[in-house]
């Protein structure tokens, strides 16, 4: 907490607003001191010094206001006196009063001195003047009640909570400004990295478009700049989805990992997703994408390394659905049945048991269209 | 007409369409080029790029539909901002393509664009279909302007997500091609539709209708 700089813009504007609360409070103790003091007028031994004490603590009050307003005037000497013209009007009650007095003159007026100290100086600023001004008050008593502890009890206790409070609420504002010229900062480098992005997904688009045209070892390096296309925009696809939110560890989301797929081979996987984040508890995403890779791997095996597979993500609110779907020629009827009923376990059998335990379906259709896997788990 | 900051791709694309017999009518380098060439070169499409100069390809897309809603736009994208594309579908254009695409991929599509017909990757009917179940489980459900799908409809949509042909899902469905088509054409033009609803709504409600008096 100790680097925290307390003369940063942004905590200054923090001891600005306080002041300017303060001249408020000033004002309002003020006028109940007057008020008070005219109220019981009748105490007073010497009622000319009283007028003159009231005087000076009026005088003092509009300067006090006018000097604490600027950061410049706030110096050392500006918060002595203030102190210590309070804690003089302290003094001066039994000479003006006569012994035995009640109330003293200036009343609750000593607080703004104790917040002003705590504003400037903080908890240490506040716990100084909270005991000049006590040990002020107690000297100049010669019986001590309930009430002047009461006071003198919350004053001390409210001078330095008020300066850590002050402390906070500076330390908070500092950061604030920091965190927001970071993400200034941030979205500029994300806006620029946008358009650097962009361009460099046209080139690699490019090679691999020419590439493939012009054919031979051009065409070898074509295909690698289409997998670094791959590479590139799926970063760039979960750099914003991180961007947005970082879902809780507990969940995943089912469209970014799919998303991860696409270009993926053997085979060339083609992903299409609601373009929003689908969000699943951690294992049953997991384990989803577990099994698409299975079936992925599936087509990879019996159609062939160049087989084109189809993902889709569908968000039906109470179940999500993970379709695959390759173009091969389909599985020959009776085929499974055979293979279960010879013992072997096929890999049908073990997406369909993985699914089961996460409480979902997985159905097969497969015909000239090619084999297609539903699989579907409740939300 | 081509639409695209990058000169190399424009050259690419224009050289490509020049050599397939098309007849390229114009090019732009950005949003405002693309709107002040538009009107003089009257194209039947124009292929374009979503991440231009501005205004962008969405905005763009919705200007010139609005001056000739018989103009088609085939969107040719690299980065494939999700969002940008749908913005842009609903915004009236009717097909869409990633610049990975082959030569042949590009001319087919430019081909079946201008014939009015829509061309769909795996990936936009998968958005499509995303943005439907929205709209159905948004706030305003209850309001009869949402549009929906059929069950024929969705059907083939997911079928066009899952990357089948349209001969493929009339076999599988016993449909003709052209019922095909027409299912996977009216799944966007309800969109477009409820945009344009939208958008007219909105501007009578911030009164910015409010000059015709």
């Amino acid at each position: 907490m100790s680097d925290t700089n307390y003369s940063a813009p942004a905590a200054i504007a923090v001891e600005d607003r306080l002041y300017r609360a303060l001249a408020v409070l000033r004002v309002v103790v003020t006028v109940n001191a007057v008020g008070l003091n005219i109220f019981r007028r009748d105490n007073f031994d010497h009622p000319n010094w009283a007028v003159v004490v009231i005087g000076c603590m009026l005088a003092w009050t509009a300067f006090a206001i006018w000097a604490y307003a600027e950061r410049s005037r706030r110096v050392l000497a500006l918060l002595v006196a203030d102190l210590a013209l309070a804690a003089t009007a302290l003094l001066l009650t039994p000479l003006v009063k006569g012994e035995g007095f009640n109330a003293t003159i200036p009343g609750y007026w000593v607080m703004v001195v104790v917040l002003a100290w705590a504003l400037h100086w903080r908890w240490v600023g506040g716990l100084i003047a909270s005991t000049v001004i006590t040990v002020s008050d107690v000297s100049i008593r010669s019986d001590f009640s309930q009430t002047n502890y009461g006071n003198l009890f919350l004053l001390m206790i409210g001078g330095p909570i008020v300066g850590y409070m002050t402390q906070q609420v500076q330390r908070m504002a500092v950061e604030r400004d920091r965190a927001e010229r970071a993400a200034a900062a941030a979205d500029e480098r994300a806006r620029l990295a946008r358009v650097v992005h962009d361009g460099v997904l046209q080139v690699l688009a490019l090679v691999q478009r020419r590439g493939a045209e012009i054919g031979g070892e051009t065409a070898e390096l074509g295909r690698l700049a289409g997998e670094q296309e791959v590479a590139l925009r799926t970063l760039i696809r979960r750099h914003d989805a991180g961007l947005r939110e970082l879902p809780e560890a507990v969940t995943l989301d089912l469209a970014e990992q799919l998303d991860l797929l696409e270009g993926h081979r053997p085979p060339h996987v083609n992903v299409a997703t609601p373009g929003t984040s689908v969000v699943v508890p951690a294992h049953v995403g997991t384990e989803l994408l577990a099994v698409a890779r299975a079936c992925l791997d599936n087509v990879a095996r019996h159609v062939g390394e160049d087989a084109s597979a189809w993902v889709l993500l569908e968000d039906l609110g109470d179940t999500v659905v993970v379709t695959v779907r390759d173009d091969g020629p389909g599985i020959p009827s009776g085929r499974l049945e055979q293979a279960a009923r010879d013992g072997r376990l096929g890999v049908a059998e073990s997406i369909q048991g993985r699914m089961r335990d996460l409480g979902g379906t997985a159905d097969l259709s497969t015909g000239s269209f090619g084999t297609e896997w539903e699989l579907t788990v409740p939300r | 007409m081509v639409v695209d900051d990058h000169p190399m791709w424009r050259d690419a694309v224009e050289r490509d369409l020049q050599a397939a017999g098309l007849e390229v009518v114009g090019v732009a380098a950005n949003g405002q080029e693309a709107l002040a060439r538009f009107p003089a070169a009257r194209p039947n499409v124009v292929v374009l790029d979503l991440q231009i100069p501005a205004p962008n390809g969405v905005e763009v897309t919705a200007e010139i539909v609005r001056q000739d809603p018989s103009v088609r736009v085939l969107i040719l994208s690299a980065s494939g901002e999700q969002s940008d594309v749908l913005d842009a579908v609903k915004a009236g254009a009717t097909g869409y393509l990633v610049k990975s695409a082959s030569r042949e991929e590009l001319l087919t599509a430019v081909r079946r664009v201008s014939q009015g017909d829509t061309v769909f990757t795996p990936g936009l009917a998968g958005l499509v279909l995303g943005e439907y179940r929205r709209l159905s489980d948004g706030p305003e459900k209850t309001d009869d302007g949402t549009p929906q799908l059929t069950e024929r409809e969705t059907e083939v949509l997911k079928m066009v997500a899952k990357g089948m042909s349209y001969k493929q899902i009339a076999e599988r469905l016993v449909l003709s091609h052209r019922t095909v088509q027409n299912h996977v054409q009216n799944t966007l033009r309800k969109l477009q539709l409820h945009n344009r609803v939208q958008l007219t709504r909105y501007a009578i409600e911030q009164g910015l209708d409010a000059d015709d008096d």
